[in-house]
């Protein structure tokens, strides 16, 4: 009996505190889908059916370089291997060559809210285990390194990462880098345009406005360039020129916006094309109110621009003066016109500027105001992608 | 060479006969182990993230004892421009295939015994030469091997390798799955070196139920198949791709044992009722022959490997 209630006295508070445990978990990842992590769609406490390894939705660090360890010395295997000494890992060189291409999640693929975790805390360090749905630690570190320095070195040079045990030699003159302020991989800039030259018949070249893609449709780097491996940009390393691509390769990238198969000249020109200008393309000028949205935000049928209509209604429902803040047009209005019906001001459908002969016989706008203008430089809309 | 030939013959044969009787007497030394165990071990290959290395190879020579070039010469990726064999010298090889496009990298596939749990080498062995063990892997006893070959005839993977450079008792030589480290609870050389784990080890069953898994979760990244899990009755080595294996040059084996030529001869004999004594003595000194003799034919193969 004494001994019952001592195991319970014990194991209460063990319980109640892996209960909390999970609960806090689940509460600070809200609209996360139960099936990003349970294999089964109702998981329980005896057979939780976690999956080896939820990825998507799952990683919730984004961190500046600066913000991570500079130098990892990873010493995890010294008792097992032989081979090779520990290695010195520059994790900021590597942050920093990560940036366009995903960041930090490009290698840590999994983290659920929370610190940052190392990766022995899921991958093992043993390689005789009993879990063998993940690889171990070694297989794990490995995997990543030679995903991007098998192309970078061109071969699997141990070498190059480690000193053979026993090498009485320095450390590698290069990681001494690090250990100055500066940074060590230089910010990547983004172009303003690349200029492809084609041989087709639609026309001499190809203009990519790259910042324009970034700017103006709201593509981060990694949308492009996730998972890129180094050799895409130092070209010290064997790597395909664009010339040399199949037609199919160039296309690939744009091909998941623009129709690569019908609109050629929308692209192929033999004169320098027009930057985007959303107003001259479709009359519908987005700089007032939409600037800042990406693309999808209003064509949601993805590769497909055209179809909408003009009229504010057909996007944002009906608006009346309880659901619509005319703030953010600028005008705060005053008591007599909150009152108002839209349509008692704006006749058109895109409610530009407002009459005011329906009552008034001797006002207009922008002469009178109904109510209190707001300063320039107040910005409407919060960025929203 | 008639006279010699003969000579050996008769001596073989006596020799042949009387240490068959012997181990007629004494059943359960003669009878190769043959056992599936449940819990036999195994190894998932994945192809998709072996990067070439070749550190398995400089691994299980260096394991076993066979000589070897220093560490560093494995990074030398020149042999990749012929595909290779496991041979006496080299019980395991990786081969290269070209990548598919200008963005992937090339599939290195390991090839070395696939330690099969219904091995045709073993059905084939007339002396029982070849044992399948608890843990799973096939091994070979040189004391019992009579340099018949029938082993090497009936490996549908082309494994077994004679060591015809060797005029005194050469042996066969295969992937052994590290029998003298596993039984002392270590891991198999290559299993221990690989920098990437693209071997892991583990109960078979558990390997399977694991690739599975990841078939399931990586649609993209692994084909919808599993080499090894039915192959001839299932294997002990298992592999994942990207690609079809007929590309990576795995043989399109259906899911039967296989049945060794020299099986269909072993059963034969039982089935005429012929007192097998007799018979092995003779077939066994046919072979000894054959073992102490160096073939012209496979003089030639030895080279080309
Ligand atoms: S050691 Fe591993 S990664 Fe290297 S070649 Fe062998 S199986 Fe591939
Ligand atoms: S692969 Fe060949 S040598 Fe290996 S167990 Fe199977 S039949 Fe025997
Ligand atoms: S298991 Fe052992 S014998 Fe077989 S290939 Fe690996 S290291 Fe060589």
């Amino acid at each position: 009996m004494k001994k019952m209630i001592l195991s319970l006295i014990v194991a209460i508070p063990l319980l109640i505190s892996a209960q909390t445990k999970v609960g806090d978990n689940h509460a600070s990842a809200p609209g996360l889908k139960c099936l990003t992590c349970h294999s089964c769609p109702i998981p329980t406490k005896e057979n939780p059916c976690l999956k080896p390894c939820p990825r998507e939705g799952m990683i919730r660090i984004d961190q500046k370089p600066e913000d991570g360890p500079k130098i990892i010395i990873i010493d995890k295997f010294k008792k097992q291997s032989d081979l090779y000494m520990p290695v010195r890992f520059s994790h900021l060189a590597h942050a920093e060559m990560s940036e366009m291409g995903g960041g930090c999640r490009m290698c840590h693929h999994y983290n659920p809210p929370g610190n940052v975790i190392g990766c022995s805390e899921c991958h093992e360090v043993s390689r005789k285990r009993a879990d063998v749905s993940k690889p171990d630690l070694k297989g794990a570190y490995h995997r990543h390194c030679m995903d991007c320095h098998r192309a970078w070195t061109g071969g699997t040079d141990c070498n190059y990462c480690h000193l053979p045990n026993g090498a009485n030699r320095p450390l590698p003159e290069k990681s001494k880098a690090d250990e100055s302020k500066k940074r060590i991989h230089p910010k990547v800039e983004t172009p303003e345009k690349i200029l492809f030259s084609t041989n087709t018949n639609y026309g001499k070249t190809v203009l990519f406005r790259h910042q324009e893609h970034n700017k103006v449709f709201g593509f981060d780097c990694s949308d492009c360039h996730s998972n890129e491996s180094c050799v895409k940009c130092h070209k010290a390393q064997k790597t395909i020129e664009v010339s040399k691509l199949s037609a199919a390769d160039k296309h690939k990238k744009c091909l998941e916006c623009h129709d690569t198969k019908s609109s050629c000249n929308m692209c192929h020109s033999n004169k320098e094309t027009n930057a985007f200008d959303h107003m001259a393309k479709t009359g519908f000028d987005n700089s007032k109110f939409h600037g800042e949205l990406a693309c999808i935000r209003c064509h949601t049928t993805k590769g497909k621009f055209t179809g909408l209509s003009p009229d504010c209604n057909s996007c944002h429902g009906i608006w009346t003066q309880s659901n619509f803040n005319h703030k953010i047009t600028g005008v705060v209005l005053d008591e007599t016109h909150s009152g108002a019906e839209c349509k008692d001001c704006h006749q058109e459908k895109n409610f530009a500027k407002p009459v005011c002969t329906n009552c008034h016989d001797d006002k207009s706008f922008p002469a009178n105001v109904p109510g209190k203008l707001i300063p320039k430089g107040w910005i409407p809309i919060k960025k929203n992608k | 060479m008639a006279h010699q030939t003969r000579r050996d013959f008769l001596k073989t044969a006596a020799i042949a006969g009387a240490t068959l009787t012997g181990i007629s007497s004494n059943p359960t030394k003669a009878a190769q182990q043959n056992v599936l165990s449940e819990n036999r071990m195994g190894v998932l290959v994945d192809t998709t993230v072996c990067i070439g290395c070749r550190k398995c190879e400089w691994a299980c020579k260096t394991a076993h004892n066979l000589p070897t070039q220093p560490l560093e010469s494995y990074d030398d990726k020149s042999v990749f421009k012929s595909m290779r064999r496991p041979n006496d010298k080299e019980l395991t090889v990786i081969n290269e295939y070209p990548a598919r496009s200008w963005d992937d990298y090339p599939t290195t596939v390991k090839v070395q015994c696939m330690h099969c749990d219904k091995p045709a080498c073993v059905s084939a062995c007339i002396v029982g030469a070849f044992s399948k063990v608890e843990n799973g892997s096939v091994i070979w006893n040189g004391d019992k091997c009579i340099g018949c070959r029938y082993c090497m005839v009936a490996c549908p993977f082309q494994i077994p390798a004679f060591e015809f450079e060797k005029a005194l008792k050469p042996d066969i030589k295969k992937c052994d799955f590290c029998f003298d480290r596993t039984k002392e609870g270590k891991l198999p050389a290559c299993v221990e070196i690989c920098p990437n784990e693209v071997l892991t080890y583990g109960p078979r069953e558990e390997l399977v139920r694991v690739a599975h898994q990841k078939i399931q979760l990586y649609p993209k990244r692994y084909i919808n198949y599993i080499y090894g899990e039915n192959e001839v009755g299932g294997t002990s080595w298992m592999y994942l791709a990207n690609r079809h294996f007929k590309e990576l040059q795995f043989p399109a084996l259906g899911g039967s044992p296989a049945p060794g030529v020299s099986e269909a001869i072993q059963h034969g004999i039982f089935a005429y009722f012929v007192p097998p004594i007799a018979l092995y003595a003779l077939l066994g000194g046919v072979m000894w022959i054959n073992k102490n003799r160096k073939p012209s034919d496979s003089d030639s193969e030895g080279r080309h490997e």
